[in-house]
């Protein structure tokens, strides 16, 4: 019993896997309709095993949960030791872990169904070769590794199945290989985030190296100690422990002098570890500079750009960042808000322009990944995690609407061409509106009533704010920060705080400000176990906070473009009209998302999160501001980490409970007014938005945006020419150099051998005496004449004859002395 | 679990691999095949070698000897390949009973 | 648990094994070998040979069959052609094998070993232990190994190029 639920999630991953299995080697000969079947009968399964699980997990109280938790967490199996660090398999079990398994089980057994009726018409055989259950069995793969992934209690399985789901990816993406575009698309995806693989291998070398644990769990626990101890000594590099010791850049490049050797402080070290660990993550989440990537992922099939390049894999990103968010130091979580928020800018602005219904979702995929990973980066995480789950829901059912589109309309993807769908196909016409509500952010200000991108990312907004505005207090010195703790400030930001030394021991590192503050305990809980050093944030700048802002308008302009362009409006192109029409197999799942999409946004995601936000509070700079913090409060203490400090919430926090009323007036109507400019440019057809873009700053600004503001070519130009010009070089060095050695040491050699040849072993010329060659053969004329013609007659020249021979020969003798 | 594993259980399944390794060589007529047969007999070879250091050595010597043979194995393999690309290129097959052209 | 891991993964090791005898098509006796080595490995790690074991997974299963699946497609025009032995010499061999197992079998169960067979002796050692072992004791047969591998790289290379 007591292991049940892991059991259950550990069995629910294991179900696809037994899928693919089946479809990979079997799938063939089961055929077109049925192998489909066994895919969505096993992603069903897991659905069911996952909302039992849910449905378990939320009836338990605060201490049943983190009973279970910590029996996980004791129940791994030992695997094997990787020098001193041990390799545990495991399930990470707790309310985060539980809602992620039942949110991609749930999407994803949708998005199955959906493929049954898609692809009927689009798995055409290449070669004589059917692909339709192939797609099914990557679908299942797909499914397991992200399963793996999300239960994963350690980073190392979290890298495998990480790896395992890049594959995935680059399998679907490629999966009409016979076209070109396609298989490019595939390579440039999976290239694209080896990159970023590249820096989570080194992220993860880092903890190997310092934490010595590849467990979340533990890597969280060690990486707080060694932060308190170090910051109680100052974080003065030498008195500092394990990450946090710093590099000595005198012994390694011979900087400083040995007396006054330069130090890269230890922090350094600890943000580089989070800086890797947030590189796979903006791969995967496809963070700027590492986006370029997933527009192109849309060639492959359409519920797979649903499932994995909108609701799911590329969540990973965001997921992985909430599983390391205690291992980020401050400045890597700023240097996280800063990819997210350059992200969430310049991809909304591509969204704009772009013609292609899918590239249109795809960037505004982009856009919000943006939104989670800026949300993770100014330490909202519960809201970022929030908006990762309402997103998955909505944009699985866009992308489904656009894929019932471009099944519908023979596979046009052009919304220029389209236009007046509603009466052809109502069903997708309005899940597809809903979907753009729920992204737009629809909601009543100041009411409580909204959709899913309501909520969720105004939350992370009110975050921002935060940090960019009611910060400045903090930022001078720690007194201050105490002070205004003292003053009931809104300083809520703050987790305090280290109460042994009131020495105020200051110091900054980029524009940051860390304090060990002080303080009479009285606003923390202030029990001496429970003694932590907190550190105020980094100053967000103001850009930071406004850019989203503006974002948050630009977002429903784009969304409700693509829709109003689609369905609204009358048919520009007869032809594509004529055909359109809907199949029940595919706008059932549309419709259940969207009422997944409602349900979600108001009851079942929120305080699930918000509870697994008690164990992301024990990062060394958190933030508890998410609007709920009298819910963190409450948490139990968690038991894995004795030391780990409740959330401390200050008062000022009372009046941001809502985030809708402290920034209402700010964002509360940006659906309105996005959707409702778009409106205006778009209600009769294209021609208005022509003439705009004939005006002459706005033609520049528009072909820059349609070129995606040439990151392929500045990629192309630079990584690629530039490889090959490194190419050219070693191939030069490698042609002169490197081979003129080898051919000289040849040209020696082979002057040796002539002569020790020709005069010792084998004479080729007339005067040549061949020592070896004359006693060899005469030895062998000798052993013909005489042995030859007896040994000969066994001899059958067959190998297998003498393999029986010898065996039975060992065997009979072994049995012989036996017996 | 009813039989505690001990040493005799890796030798006995030893003996099993390395005797269906030696039917793998005598019945295979694909040379890679037979190839197969020596991999399984070599591994054979390794469980007991690994098994005794566990077991009854207690020290690492086991661990060295079954490095070695796996890299022999390694070599051994690819010189076998090279051989039989030979043979393939000489003969248009792969039968080991077509190459009998040493016999007596 | 140990012992259960043993059951299993020796079971995976003999069926494998057995599939490649069985199986008349080289393609699926490379497969089957996978198992076979994969099942060895898992065997290293309830050894607690965790070096060996990864060797094993690099060396054999990464290595060595990749190389046995390019023979395969490269010295056949259809992988999926079997060559199979007459039933004279399959019932030949079957029983040699037969002899082989039972004798060997018989040896190592009888054999009375220098000191108690069913209790590990002593934490097998780790990996920087069996490197050090390498580098120190086992130096010069560790040398030999790197050259023998250049002499072999060498004349794989040369004995696989085409005449021309």
């Amino acid at each position: 019993m007591n292991h049940m639920y892991e059991n259950l999630l550990a069995l629910g991953v294991l179900i696809p896997l037994i899928s693919f299995a089946i479809l990979a080697f079997w799938g063939a000969k089961i055929g077109k309709p049925k192998s489909s079947y066994i895919a969505c009968a096993a992603i069903g399964l897991s659905c069911i095993m996952a909302t039992y699980v849910l449905i378990g997990w939320s009836g338990l109280d605060a201490d049943q949960k983190a009973d279970l938790t910590f029996a996980a967490a004791n129940n791994q199996f030992h695997w094997a030791d990787f020098g001193k660090i041990p390799l545990t398999v495991g399930v990470k079990l707790d309310s985060l872990t539980v809602i992620m398994f039942f949110m991609v089980t749930f999407i994803a057994f949708w998005i199955h169904f959906f493929s049954v009726g898609y692809m009927e018409g689009h798995s055409d055989e290449v070669d004589g070769q059917c692909k339709y259950h192939r797609f099914f069995a990557y679908l299942s793969l797909f499914c397991f590794s992200m399963l793996g992934l999300v239960i994963s209690s350690s980073l190392l399985f979290m890298f495998i199945f990480w790896e395992l789901v890049g594959l995935c990816s680059y399998l679907l993406i490629g999966f009409y290989f016979d076209k070109k575009f396609a298989s490019d698309a595939s390579m440039k995806a999976f290239i694209t985030n080896r990159v970023g693989d590249f820096g989570f291998i080194v992220g993860l070398a880092l903890v190997a190296l310092y934490l010595g644990t590849f467990d979340l769990e533990q890597a969280a626990a060690t990486f707080s100690q060694q932060f308190s101890a170090s910051a109680a000594a100052g974080f003065d590099p030498a008195h500092s422990v394990g990450i946090f010791k710093g590099w000595n850049l005198y012994e390694m490049f011979g900087w400083g002098t040995e007396t006054d050797p330069m130090m890269l402080s230890g922090l350094g070290v600890a943000t580089l570890m989070g800086i890797g660990l947030f590189c796979g993550a903006m791969g995967k989440s496809a963070q700027f500079p590492l986006h370029v990537w997933l527009p192109d992922a849309m060639a492959g099939p359409t519920p797979v750009s649903a499932l994995i390049h909108a609701a799911t894999m590329v969540a990973a990103g965001v997921y992985l960042v909430a599983r390391v968010f205690r291992l980020l130091t401050p400045e890597a979580q700023f240097f996280v808000a800063v990819i997210g928020c350059i992200t969430l800018t310049i991809t909304a602005l591509i969204a704009i322009v772009q013609n292609d219904i899918k590239k249109v979702l795809a960037y505004s995929t982009l856009s919000q990944l943006g939104y989670m990973i800026f949300g993770m980066g100014v330490g909202a995480w519960v809201a970022a995690l929030f908006h990762l789950m309402t997103h998955a829901f909505f944009k699985a059912m866009l992308f489904l609407g656009s894929g019932q589109v471009i099944e519908g309309c023979h596979h046009e993807q052009n919304i220029m061409k389209m236009g007046g769908l509603r009466k052809k196909m109502p069903f997708t016409c309005w899940t597809f509106f809903i979907g753009v509500l729920a992204i737009a952010g629809f909601g009543i200000p100041f009411a409580h009533i909204g959709l899913g991108g309501y909520f969720s990312k105004d939350e992370i907004l009110v975050v921002a704010y935060e940090r960019a505005y009611n910060h400045s207090h903090g930022e001078s010195s720690a007194k201050h920060a105490g002070e205004n703790l003292e003053k009931k400030d809104a300083e809520s930001h703050v987790r305090l705080a280290s109460m042994t030394d009131a020495s105020l021991s200051q110091f900054s590192i980029l524009n940051s400000t860390l304090a060990a503050s002080g303080g009479d305990g009285s606003h923390a809980h202030g029990t001496p176990e429970k003694e932590k050093i907190g550190a105020t944030l980094p100053h967000l700048p103001k850009w930071m906070f406004w850019l989203p802002i503006v974002i948050a308008y630009v977002t429903p302009f784009y969304m409700m473009r693509c829709w109003w362009l689609t369905f609204m409006g009358k048919p520009r192109d007869e032809h594509v009209y004529e055909h359109a029409h809907e199949n029940w197999k595919m706008f059932v799942p549309l419709v259940v998302l969207a009422a997944g999409t409602f349900w979600c946004s108001f009851s079942l995601f929120r305080p699930m999160i918000a509870e697994a936000g008690g164990v992301a509070a024990d990062a060394p700079a958190v933030v508890a501001i998410d609007g709920v913090a009298e819910e963190l409060k409450d948490l139990p203490k968690n038991k894995l980490d004795p030391t780990m400090l409740m959330v401390t919430h200050g008062e000022g926090l009372t009046n941001f409970n809502n985030p809708h009323i402290a920034l209402g007036w700010i964002v509360g109507f940006a659906w309105i007014i996005g959707m409702g400019f778009a409106w205006l440019i778009y209600r009769n057809g294209v021609a208005v938005a022509r003439q705009i873009k004939q005006v002459f700053p706005l033609n520049h600004l528009h072909r820059w945006l349609e070129q995606k503001l040439y990151f392929d070519h500045i990629y192309d130009n630079m990584l690629v020419m530039g490889s090959r010009v490194v190419g050219t070089v070693c191939y030069t060095f490698d042609k002169w150099i490197v081979d003129g050695l080898v051919n000289l040491t040849g040209i020696l050699t082979r002057f040796l051998g002539n002569f020790t040849g020709r005069q010792l072993d084998m004479p080729v010329k007339k005067n040549d005496f061949g020592l070896v060659d004359a006693i060899a053969n005469g030895l062998a004329a000798l052993f013909h004449d005489f042995f030859g013609s007896i040994i000969r007659r066994p001899q059958s020249g067959r190998i297998r004859s003498y393999v029986i021979l010898t065996a039975g020969t060992a065997a009979v003798v072994l049995l012989l002395v036996l017996f | 679990m009813i039989l505690a594993v001990g040493l005799n259980h890796y030798l006995v399944l030893s003996a099993l691999i390395f005797s269906l390794g030696v039917l793998c060589m005598a019945t295979k007529r694909n040379a890679i095949g037979i190839l197969i047969g020596v991999e399984l007999v070599l591994n054979a070879a390794n469980i007991n070698l690994v098994a005794f250091s566990k077991y009854n050595a207690g020290v690492g010597d086991g661990h060295i000897f079954a490095v070695f043979v796996i890299l022999l194995a390694a070599a051994e393999a690819a010189l076998a390949i090279a051989i039989f690309m030979n043979f393939y290129n000489t003969l248009r097959t792969i039968d080991v009973d077509r190459g009998d052209e040493l016999r007596g | 648990m140990d012992d259960l891991a043993f059951y299993i993964f020796a079971a995976v090791s003999l069926l494998s094994a057995i599939g490649i005898v069985a199986s008349s098509n080289i393609v699926r006796s490379a497969v089957c070998l996978l198992g076979t080595l994969g099942g060895v490995a898992c065997l290293y790690f309830v050894l607690d040979a965790n070096l060996l074991a990864v060797i094993q997974l690099i060396v054999y299963a990464g290595g060595t069959l990749v190389l046995m699946v390019f023979g395969i497609m490269l010295t056949s025009k259809s992988p999926w052609v079997g060559f199979r032995a007459t039933r004279g010499q399959v019932a030949g061999a079957v029983l040699v094998a037969i002899l082989m197992a039972v004798g060997i079998s018989t040896l190592v169960l009888t054999a009375e070993w220098s000191q108690s067979a069913n209790a590990p002796l002593k934490t097998s050692p780790s990996v920087a232990e069996v490197g050090e072992m390498l580098l120190t004791d086992y130096l010069v047969p560790f040398e030999v190994a790197s050259v023998l591998l250049l002499v072999v790289m060498i004349g794989a290379a040369y004995l696989a190029r085409t005449e021309k």
